[in-house]
């Protein structure tokens, strides 16, 4: 694909699907407090970004400059990375390579050093915590996260993502391999590092990694946490719900349909689970859910032979 | 151009974006802080000492299973893209293989390597 | 600048981001602001506009509060609320109510977001207290690099650990005013990792303790059902704060909406609040494993959190009232976090039943009461022992899991009196 159309198309998509579940989260919020009043959900997301635009960013005394401020544009760009892997509609695929997967596995595993370099720069004492405990979920998370992956390769025989969506024709991958989507929204949270999963910027660390951050630098940091939950529902809604295939609507909007539904899931999730302890994101990453990823892989690929 | 070199230029260009937008956000809000601005925060006291330190890691054994397991991931990719092609006995090496790290798990599971403190 | 203003017309619109700093008497008043729509509390000055400071301190100048306002990115504002001031400080007095409060917020907010250059100055002098150059190109190099100071602060001294490593320990000291603990508790922390090695409660500075119901029953005879009533306020005050904590803070909002004018007729929407609780998992998942990682020094601890290990310590056994009424106190196992907010979670409904069963009836003190933190006496109206609790607790735990606990014990920091300010804790 052109170049110029490529940063055009992913650059539009992620904007409005940022905007979209800034609103979406701000709703749910209300909604599970009890408030009445959801006039003005709709301008939350512009308000909060024009309050940041507004205000100054931060230093502390004696900082790895670099690295605070690569962290945030780097993280938005591993999002806009991972996006072109999956082709966004039928023909529509920015980098849809025969190892698409790879691609957007290598793109999330980067949020890991993303966030780290978050937390190192700013040679501060809380968000130190958050970068090391990130690394740890992520390393914790990641072997999940590939396996399903890696699972709905299998009746597809290609590593490709729109072979992927095309091998669901007959049927969904999430009725097929009935443990993948699970498993992959929960390593999906992680990686996005949002509710149950908000260890790097919790409110145990006062905001964790994003302590000393604020201004614009803030604003971006967020803007990109929110594309990396986007990028992580859309190759969900790939994956595991056929992507752009479906009847009477077109390709696009079926995916449009189809990332916000995850994206909405993983969001409320936010509001319904408490956040986890460290120890035990390490401890059932490897107890629970890689076991459950392994017998997925097999059993699956035991029934598509 | 390749697909791997737009998936490049679009990164380029967001992180070239992001640059721009901080460039402007300083624009608009001049940087100029005095030294107690810049005190880390850690509630109100200031610090002694730097936050930088020889942080004991202690889940470096899970780390270890990590690169264990991540190589065995390598190996994944391509034996998913041919697995239909070669039949059952793919599976049934690639499930020997997983069962020799699985024991991995487990013993680091009993020698306490998944705990936090 | 024509974008200055229109980017500012549209930032008005977002919730003004609060940094509070709270004296004993303020807490619930400051607490209370969450409801508003048009404030946001946030957990660090970096993210906030403007310093509110509510209540009176009893010290001056407050520890802490200098470099918390310096630390607030430009535009920032102070304001000051329901406390005296003392003539040297600076910023903009509140009197009032809440909606006279968000009023003078809201138009601050506007003035400072248009022209910034209003903002409060730095209050701190400019002077590198730990003035250190090097002679290099990139500032490295020079005397006291190689002296154990680079870059002017020393780095963490080496001590030994598990493992039979010799790692750095870092001493920190946490607090008072962010947003992790309860305001107004502060902590000397030796950190290996993040795992709590040593931690010392820096003694409190007194602050004027706020009127309270329970007190004023130990003297003048007050009807059970505001008595109890109050105590399930209280419950789910402390209820959403710990929620926000844990990162739920929606639910923490609905548990404050429900304090603020809690009724008989709210009992069904309380128990759905702690069905949510429950299925949130954050008793299952979070509370309990932490008990494993406790050693069993629980303590014994005062009201609730001796109840929730089995003692039957409660003052409203010996009141007539009480037992006419067929009060029995909710007893729980073995303690530990996640006993202790069953127990609470138990004593709201409990106390909800009572102010219904009791109708008119008036309970009679005699010198003790049982407050929401524990029994009060006459001549000692302060009622809990869970700060002096607290190092043997947290000592060796993972720094969430110690914030954790300290939620759950619901400390009132400020309940050490009559300690001095030790010097050089002012900044």
């Amino acid at each position: 694909m052109n170049p110029l159309a490529s940063v055009a198309l992913v650059g539009i998509v992620l904007i409005v699907s940022v905007y979209l579940v800034a609103v979406i989260d701000a709703a749910l919020g209300l909604r599970v407090s009890h408030e009445r009043r959801y006039a003005g959900v709709w301008m939350v997301p512009v308000a909060g970004a024009a309050r940041l635009a507004l205000q100054r960013r931060s230093l502390t005394e004696r900082p790895d400059r670099e690295a605070w401020a690569l962290a945030p544009p780097l993280l938005a760009g591993l999002a806009a990375v991972a996006l072109t892997a999956i082709p966004l509609a039928p023909g529509v695929g920015i980098a849809d390579i025969r190892a698409g997967i790879v691609l957007f596995g290598a793109a999330m595993m980067q949020v890991m050093v993303a966030v780290f370099l978050h937390g190192w720069g700013s040679n501060s004492v809380f968000p130190l915590f958050g970068a090391f405990r990130m690394a740890a979920a992520g390393l914790s998370m990641g072997i999940p996260f590939s396996l399903v992956l890696i699972t709905t390769a299998l009746p597809a025989e290609s590593l490709s993502v729109g072979t992927i969506i095309a091998s669901q024709e007959g049927l969904w991958n999430v009725l097929r391999q009935p443990l993948g989507l699970p498993v992959f929204l929960i390593t999906a949270l992680a990686f996005s590092f949002w509710g149950p999963m908000n260890l790097p910027d919790g409110g145990d660390l006062a905001g964790g990694t994003a302590v000393e951050a604020s201004g614009i630098p803030f604003l971006v940091w967020r803007i990109a946490r929110v594309a990396v939950l986007v990028a992580l529902a859309a190759m969900g809604a790939a994956a595991f719900l056929g992507g752009y295939l479906g009847p009477w609507l077109p390709g696009w909007l079926w995916m449009i349909v189809k990332t916000m539904v995850l994206a909405t899931l993983m969001i409320w999730s936010g509001h319904r689970f408490a956040r986890m302890r460290i120890e035990s994101v390490v401890l059932f990453g490897w107890t629970l859910l890689l076991p459950i990823a392994l017998v997925d892989v097999f059993v699956s690929g035991a029934l598509t032979l | 151009m390749t697909a791997l070199g737009s998936a490049l230029v679009v990164f380029l260009a967001a992180v070239l974006a992001a640059g721009v937008v901080r460039w402007v956000g300083d624009v608009l809000n001049p940087l100029t802080l005095t030294v107690p601005e810049r005190v880390p925060f850690a509630g109100g006291s200031p610090p002694e000492y730097h936050a930088w330190n020889r942080f004991h890691i202690r889940w470096y054994t899970m780390a270890l299973l990590f690169l264990a397991f991540d190589m065995e991931m390598v190996f994944m990719y391509p034996w998913a893209v041919v697995f239909v092609r070669e039949g059952l006995i793919s599976l049934v090496e690639m499930l020997m293989f997983i069962l020799i790290l699985v024991v991995g798990i487990v013993y680091t599971w009993r020698e306490r390597g998944f705990e936090w403190a | 600048m024509g974008i200055r203003a229109i980017l500012a017309r549209l930032a008005h619109t977002a919730p003004i981001p609060v940094f509070p700093v709270t004296g004993a008497d303020a807490i619930d008043a400051v607490r209370d602001l969450r409801l508003r729509p048009e404030i946001e509390l946030v957990s660090t000055p970096r993210h906030a506009s403007v310093l509110l400071v509510a209540g009176n301190f009893g010290v001056n100048p407050v520890p802490g509060l200098a470099l918390v306002h310096d630390q607030m990115p430009l535009p920032r504002v102070t304001v000051h609320w329901k406390g005296e001031i003392a003539d040297d400080a600076h910023g903009q007095v509140v009197s009032g109510d809440e909606a006279n409060l968000v009023e003078k917020l809201s138009a601050l907010d506007r003035e400072i977001l248009v022209a910034p250059g209003l903002s409060d100055p730095a209050t701190l002098p400019d002077v590198d207290p730990v003035d250190w150059r090097g002679v290099g190109p990139y500032g490295h190099g020079g005397k006291g690099m190689t002296g154990g100071t680079p870059f002017g602060r020393p780095l963490a001294e080496r001590a030994p650990d598990r493992d039979g490593i010799e790692l750095d320990q870092l001493p920190v000291t946490i607090g008072p005013w962010v947003g992790a603990l309860p305001p107004g508790l502060q902590l000397r922390v030796k950190f290996q990792g993040d795992v709590i090695q040593e931690v010392e409660v820096v003694p409190a500075f007194a602050s004027t303790r706020p009127d309270n119901v329970f007190v004023a029953a130990l003297h003048t005879p007050t009807a059970v059902a505001i008595l109890e009533l109050e105590r399930a306020r209280h419950h789910l005050r402390w209820l959403a704060d710990a929620l926000t904590f844990h990162g739920l803070p929606a639910l923490g909002l609905w548990a404050l909406r429900l304090a603020h004018d809690l009724g008989p007729q709210d009992r069904t929407e309380v128990e759905d609040l702690l069905k949510s609780l429950r299925r949130s998992w954050v008793i299952t998942m979070v509370l309990s494993r932490i008990d494993g990682a406790l050693d069993g020094s629980l303590g014994a601890g005062s009201g609730p959190l001796a109840r929730a290990a089995g003692l039957e310590d409660d003052a409203r056994l010996d009141d007539p009232v009480y037992q006419a009424l067929d009060f029995q106190p909710i007893l729980g196992g073995t303690g530990g976090p996640a006993a202790w907010w069953r127990q609470r979670m138990a004593e709201i409904v409990q106390s909800l039943d009572l102010s219904i069963r009791a109708g008119d009836m008036t309970a009679f003190g005699r010198g003790s009461v049982e407050g929401p933190r524990g029994r009060l006496h006459a001549d000692n109206p302060d009622a809990s022992t869970s700060l002096e609790l607290l190092p043997g607790l947290i000592a060796g735990l993972e720094w969430g899991d110690a914030a954790s606990v300290i939620w759950s014990l619901d400390i009132d920091p400020f309940a050490r009196m009559d300690v001095e300010v030790p010097a050089g804790m002012e900044t």
